[in-house]
């Protein structure tokens, strides 16, 4: 077991990088620095909503923690008011992360849709090379389209047409999806049922990210249960990271 | 000043402070102990173990709802036979005591639970009989006939107190007394409140998205206090008082009220390290009213 928090940290930004999207940084405790890994997440403690939230990993550099948020209802509206050098509460890091121990000599192909982005580019700062496959709504819901390392192929959809392909990401991934690719995929529960159509189709190894409503985060609500290999598994504490081969088609409802 | 005592008898076990986890809550309770120290709590209530193991209800099965978590989990649970095997042994060595919750649907099935828990009765403080549990098709405590059969059996038994969870949503009074009369040792006032909640963010006209549950957390404490209240003048049996609970002032109302110990849910949901801020909250409240024994405080609304 590796070492997880509940405590207060200094924020020490909270600011808007694009339309209702917010970049949160809070400096951490160095003892759990090197357990924030890709896929990983921790529970927000936000002022003014009773559950805490969970919030995937976004970035983790000299003991700084940061999170990537789009502004969707009450919780991320009153995180995104909160003040530089305020206190706020979080539990962390949680689950599984990302492995990246198996399949390391398969070509690297990443899918993230809308905000899953956050924990993708945190993941592509793992890795030397690879695809990265990016869908959002519009063009302002992209985002650090020039931050992606050199050696990484970008390949962007949205479903308005306003840059790159109009539609599903996943369209153009079921188009050059290869035998010797992994996929990491994190995103909106359609984009990962089709991923998981597509996998198991044609045969391709990976792993996805799973959101779910969880109200503690590390596995004594059973909120956010689903059925993994006929096995009851929690998304909290068993993953979020699931092997595709072992996910049913319909997730959602494996119960 | 004096720091209170907070060490209290109840049916017979002994607690070094009222305040307990509650059922469906915590787990088997080790899972947090990295993140609080297990050994302050006055007691754990397990989650519900069932005879055969349960998957539980399919998602969703939370929301938010104001001031509270409406849930929908159904039990979900390994079983009791997997559950006396390893988690029952590894709670057994937190060292505080240890209270199993238990269900079933038909008599039959709580007199196995109570044969197999037999054999553990030098680890096991009491068992709770979760008689209330809104998100299953058949809540046993709307059935008086099944409720006194299910005490009777189990009482028989059991080598440890039995202790009936109600559910609020009952002529509580009533319920109690029936319940006193058929043998439990003790009651657990109350149950989450069965509730609802619509998504209208996904509403489509035909298939809106709905979650039928049962609701806990701050939304509920006021009424959780008034069943203590009003059962506590009417039954010889001690209570635990729950619903809500999120302070060492909540703690003290409960206690007031009629409860001899509480049980904590929600809040340690939320953080686990609630349970033990709840606990040092309560005792600096007793601290700076000069109680000097927490049995002082039990019932006094009752008394005056």
């Amino acid at each position: 077991m590796y070492r997880r928090l509940d405590k207060s940290y200094k924020v020490i930004c909270n600011k808007k990088i694009s339309t209702n999207y917010f970049k949160l940084s809070v400096k951490i405790d160095e003892s759990i620095y090197k357990d924030c890994l890709p896929g990983r997440f921790f529970m927000i403690n936000i002022p003014g909503v009773f559950l805490r939230r969970p919030m995937s990993i976004y970035h983790v550099k000299n003991n700084v923690l940061s999170f990537l948020y789009k502004v969707v209802g009450k919780g991320t509206k009153l995180l995104s008011n909160i003040k530089e050098k305020t206190l706020l509460n979080l539990l962390g890091p949680l689950g599984n992360g990302y492995n990246l121990k198996i399949y390391k000599k398969f070509n690297h192909v990443l899918i993230a849709g809308g905000t899953g982005i956050a924990s993708i580019s945190f993941l592509i700062t793992k890795l030397k090379k690879g695809i990265l496959y990016y869908g959002a709504r519009s063009k302002k819901d992209l985002l650090f389209l020039d931050k992606f390392k050199k050696n990484w192929e970008v390949i962007i959809s949205t479903d308005d047409g306003s840059k790159g392909y109009k539609g599903h990401i996943t369209d153009l991934l079921s188009k050059r999806i290869k035998t010797e690719d992994v996929l990491y995929a994190c995103g909106p529960n359609l984009m990962l049922e089709n991923i998981l159509y597509i996998a198991r189709e044609k045969k391709i190894k990976g792993f996805i990210s799973l959101e779910e409503r969880m109200a503690c985060g590390f596995g004594n609500c059973q909120g956010c249960a689903i059925m993994v290999n006929n096995e009851i598994k929690m998304v909290c504490k068993d993953g979020p990271i699931f092997d595709i081969k072992e996910l049913y088609l319909n997730y959602n409802n494996s119960i | 000043m004096i720091k209170p005592d907070l060490s209290i008898d109840f049916v017979g076990i002994k607690l070094k402070n009222p305040i307990l986890t509650a059922s469906g809550t915590f787990g088997y309770g080790y899972e947090v102990a990295d993140l609080i120290p297990l050994i302050k709590l006055g007691g754990i209530i397990t989650k519900t173990i069932t005879l055969d193991p349960h998957c539980g209800n399919q998602q969703p099965r939370t929301s938010e709802v104001l001031c509270g978590l409406l849930n929908s989990i159904g039990l979900q649970n390994i079983g009791i036979r997997a559950f006396v095997r390893e988690p029952l042994k590894k709670l057994s060595k937190i060292g505080v005591p240890i209270i199993i919750s238990i269900s079933g649907s038909v008599v039959k099935e709580y007199v196995e639970l109570a044969k197999i828990l037999r054999d553990e009765q030098n680890i096991i403080s009491a068992i709770e009989l979760n008689l209330s549990c809104p998100n299953l098709k058949k809540m046993i405590c709307k059935d008086l006939f099944l409720v006194q059969d299910v005490i009777e059996s189990v009482k028989i038994l059991s080598k440890v107190p039995v202790i009936a969870k109600l559910s609020p949503v009952t002529d509580i009074i009533e319920l109690a007394l029936f319940v006193q009369n058929a043998g439990a040792d003790a009651i657990t006032l109350a149950n989450t409140y069965p509730a609802m909640a619509i998504d209208i963010n996904s509403f489509k006209f035909k298939n809106p998205k709905i979650l039928l549950g049962g609701v806990s957390g701050p939304c509920i404490k006021p009424m959780a206090i008034r069943c203590v209240y009003d059962t506590y003048k009417n039954i010889k049996i001690p209570i635990i008082g729950c619903g809500g609970i999120m302070n060492g002032k909540d703690v003290v109302e409960f206690m007031f009220a009629g409860a001899t110990i509480v049980s904590v849910g929600t809040a340690s949901l939320i953080s686990p390290k609630n349970l033990i801020k709840i606990l040092e909250e309560f005792e600096s409240i007793l601290t700076n009213k000069n109680i000097e024994s927490v049995k002082e405080i039990v019932g006094i609304c009752s008394t005056i």
